[in-house]
């Protein structure tokens, strides 16, 4: 099930999307909380965020989120039934085929905006 | 130690501790939890508006409903639990010498529960008067 297959690239991938939105989650939750500070200070980092690589970094971010959360039932449904281990190889290409579906959707809401910079 | 199981009956053999085993049924069921949480803080504040529609009014305007502050906290809580939890498997699986592993691990909690006070502290302190 594991060593260079599926099961493995699928292992790598939660931990890596893991990984990655905890620490975006971490500098969201510090640059949300700076509105205790006033306005000034909450702007003078939110302004920063309009840059392009950030808005097109976190179509990125939502498409982590999903495979995340996606592959996260995978393994609840390994880990409860039988049938998700037979399975768990069809299960992952129905995760990335989710996980790609949505972020093509999040891209396309998001990129006309980014480009006209609203 | 670190459970690696495929089933609830491999995970409960393997969990030496008590508190392993509840960790590793926490992270499923929050797991659960957070998909609709996050996926929905997301579609609401990423997807159907823009990113730089959260100016500071906005966030203020948000704030002032209970609703939405009781959201966003669960949203900070479970996300804080089950991320550090997750990063403390990769930590656990990876800095291999034990001093090293004590510090990595000890730094790291100390961080994120600074960053947890802050968020907790800017949702109920604030005021919108």
């Amino acid at each position: 099930m594991y060593k260079g297959r599926e099961g493995q690239w699928a292992f790598y991938l939660h931990r890596l999307s893991g990984l990655a939105i905890l620490a975006y989650f971490l500098i969201h939750v510090i640059s949300i909380s700076l509105f205790v500070f006033g306005e000034k200070i909450y702007m003078a980092v939110h302004g920063g965020y309009d840059f392009i690589l950030f808005r097109l970094a976190l179509i990125l971010v939502a498409a982590g989120v999903m495979y995340h959360a996606m592959n996260g039932l995978r393994i609840i449904v390994m880990d409860f039934t039988g049938k998700g281990v037979a399975y768990q190889r069809q299960l992952w290409y129905g995760v990335l085929l989710i996980s790609v579906v949505w972020t093509i959707y999040v891209a396309f809401k998001v990129l006309p905006r980014v480009a006209a910079g609203v | 130690m670190t459970i690696r199981a495929r089933t609830m009956q491999d995970a409960k053999q393997q969990s030496h501790t008590n508190a392993e085993l509840n960790w590793w049924i926490f992270m499923r069921i929050s797991g659960l939890i957070l998909i609709f949480l996050v996926l929905g803080h997301i579609y609401m504040t990423f997807v159907q508006v823009s990113e730089s529609d959260a100016t500071f009014d906005a966030v203020i305007n948000k704030l002032s409903n209970p609703a939405w502050k009781f959201y966003d906290w669960l949203l900070l809580a479970l996300t804080m639990l089950h991320g550090v939890n997750g990063a403390r498997y990769s930590i656990d699986d990876y800095v291999r010498s034990r001093p090293n592993r004590a510090w990595v691990r000890n730094s790291f909690f100390t961080v994120v529960a600074m960053i947890f006070a802050l968020g907790t502290v800017g949702l109920f302190s604030f005021n919108p008067n």
